[in-house]
């Protein structure tokens, strides 16, 4: 995968796989090291196109061809000004040409194809579309916090889940615990023989045991399946439509031979064909081979375009 | 099977006066071509007439069914009926004047070694030319593979052919089974054998399915050994109330025999009289296409033997 080095020390990449690869707004690729080297007053010109660059523009690699990072980093760019939505359009059509214009403009800048004029279109775009672009800055903002809160929650859901289940378990450690001290109070303590005192704490225990168990078969009760429809809610779907056909019924093959019939391949030893064949010898056999293979061959042969042609 | 194959369905003809057209066509063919090609001196007695082409062909037959009579390993019979239906074919559409039988009787005997896998190498097969040097069967060898295609072309790459070989087989075994009446049906072979033969050297295989073709042959060497077998057609090939389909088919065996006696052998001096005709046929007009052969080979070369060297070897050599 990584058989490009960087075009300035060219080695070191190849030596140190742990180097990554830096981008640059002219799609051209410099190793870590280099940037270093080059750009330790902040601010220099390309190595291959010469193009004045800032080090802080610099962004690691994330495609394997330098040409695609360089059209990501365009695209975000353009899409924060061209950044309509399907809703924002009367029709399918309008919508598809605002996306054709957007990828034309991403293409040439990509290319370098005509930049001059794209940032002109751009601009005046911008210019034109002010308020909608605001607008739908904000839209984009609030759904991103939308979004973001939702994934809070769930999180915090998680965690409050996983905590239970720690103090849970906890209880239960603590309930044992308790039960084997008791045992040895009583031990210490009480009149009764040990024996029934034993049993007593195994009773005890046995009853803890399936106590724990029961807590943890008891599933907490939804109202709700996972595709969101209610538990109790009678769900009408529409019926799966009947499709009557004819049915289908088997008609053994006809071949016409025009000649008499040729007896089936099984009832020629029974018809007493195969005593005027020369039988089979064991080679044959071995390979599947049996005499009435060759007899119906040649009886098929033989009746096979006996009679003259119909018509 | 035969009922679905191409020789069914391209290489049976209804009558013998659509093959005898067929040839007539041929003839007309290359006539017109070199007509059209404008050489001087060319005169309707140069060429080949029909009756001259089918004696040249028939001794052509001939000397094929000896090549392979004679042929080491010995040739299964369906090799040798599939070689000569390939002949005949062949000499359907194209004229003996065209392309010299000599050559193209070898290239049909090898497409049907090789189609009825009867696996002969080429250098053994050329080696059954007994008369020739190595060189020399080199060179047939070489001819050989240069007509191959075009043969394979002109049979319209029909090239599975249902012969009656297996058909008389059935038929006996039949016989055997089904028709006690007749006490040794193995009598009937050795006849039917020589009929079928015969019937090989006729235009019998594109005129009539091989099963009928076999049938005939048992009847005929039945009737010759005074053996009456009508009750087998009637009796055992459920015939008995179909009229129409017995009579059709007593049609077909008469024609067929008929078929077989205007058959004559080739006569000597008119055969060489002929194959004279041919020859200077072949030496005056298929030059050009020789030539531009020749020019394929050696990549733009010219040819460095003169062409009549090719020639050398002759019909003598064969047998």
């Amino acid at each position: 995968m990584d058989d490009q080095g960087c075009p300035r020390c060219k080695t070191t990449k190849y030596r140190n796989p742990s180097l990554k690869l830096m981008v640059n707004v002219c799609g051209h690729t410099l190793c870590e090291n280099c940037v270093d080297m080059l750009f330790v007053r902040g601010s220099g010109n390309c190595v291959q196109c010469d193009t004045p660059l800032r080090k802080s523009n610099f962004r690691v690699q994330l495609f394997e061809d330098p040409t695609v990072d360089k059209e990501v980093e365009i695209r975000k760019k353009v899409l924060k000004i061209y950044n309509k939505r399907d809703v924002d359009f009367s029709s399918l059509r309008e919508y598809n040409d605002y996306l054709e214009q957007l990828e034309d403009i991403v293409y040439n800048l990509t290319n370098n194809i005509d930049v001059e004029n794209t940032k002109l279109r751009m601009e005046q775009y911008q210019r034109e579309n002010r308020d909608i672009i605001q607008r739908n800055k904000a839209k984009l903002t609030r759904e991103q916090e939308e979004l973001e809160e939702l994934l809070l929650l769930e999180q915090q859901g998680n965690e409050q889940r996983r905590l239970d289940v720690l103090q849970e378990e906890q209880r239960q450690l603590q309930a044992k615990r308790k039960n084997k001290q008791a045992l040895l109070d009583e031990l210490e303590k009480s009149q009764l023989p040990a024996t029934i005192l034993l049993a007593q704490h195994k009773v005890r225990a046995a009853q803890l045991e399936t106590q724990i168990e029961q807590q943890k078969q008891a599933v907490k009760p939804t109202n709700l399946f996972s595709t969101g429809i209610h538990m109790r809610q009678t769900v009408s779907l529409q019926p799966v439509p009947k499709i009557e056909e004819v049915l289908y019924h088997y008609k053994p093959l006809h071949v016409e031979i025009d000649g008499p019939p040729v007896p089936e391949l099984e009832q020629l030893g029974r018809l007493g064909y195969l005593n005027h064949v020369r039988a089979a010898m064991p080679q044959d056999t071995a390979g599947g081979y049996t005499s009435a293979l060759a007899c119906h061959r040649a009886i098929q042969d033989a009746f096979g375009g006996l009679f003259p042609q119909k018509g | 099977m035969f009922h679905n194959s191409s020789q069914r369905k391209y290489w049976i003809f209804s009558s013998e006066d659509e093959v005898e057209q067929m040839r007539y066509k041929a003839n007309q063919k290359f006539r017109n071509k070199i007509a059209e090609s404008g050489k001087p001196g060319v005169s309707e007695s140069t060429f080949l007439e029909r009756h001259e082409e089918d004696v040249l062909f028939r001794h052509y037959e001939r000397r094929l069914l000896d090549f392979c009579n004679a042929f080491k390993p010995v040739m299964p019979k369906s090799v040798v009926g599939t070689a000569i239906m390939y002949f005949r074919r062949f000499y359907l559409s194209n004229s003996i004047m065209e392309y010299h039988p000599r050559i193209i009787m070898l290239t049909c005997a090898y497409l049907s070694c090789k189609v009825d896998e009867f696996n002969v190498s080429s250098t053994q097969f050329v080696g059954n030319l007994l008369q020739e040097s190595p060189a020399g069967q080199e060179r047939v060898l070489e001819q050989i593979l240069e007509y191959e295609l075009l043969l394979i072309q002109q049979l319209n790459f029909h090239l599975v052919v249902h012969n009656p070989y297996r058909p008389m087989e059935g038929l006996l075994i039949d016989l055997k089974t089904r028709y006690p009446t007749l006490e040794n049906p193995e009598s009937l072979r050795k006849s039917a054998d020589d009929f079928l033969t015969q019937a090989a050297m006729t235009d019998a295989g594109l005129l009539f399915p091989p099963s009928q073709i076999a049938l005939t042959a048992i009847l005929n060497s039945a009737s010759r050994a005074s053996l009456s077998m009508e009750s087998y057609l009637t009796e055992c090939l459920g015939l008995k109330g179909d009229k129409e389909t017995l009579s059709k088919m007593y049609d077909s065996m008469r024609r067929m025999k008929t078929l077989l006696k205007k058959y004559e052998l080739p006569k000597a001096e008119e055969v060489n009289v002929y194959k004279q005709k041919l020859e200077r046929i072949h030496a005056e007009f298929s030059t050009s296409s020789n030539k531009r052969k020749r020019g394929y080979e050696e990549d733009g070369h010219v040819a460095k033997e003169p062409r009549i060297t090719e020639e050398e070897w002759t019909d003598e050599d064969l047998v």
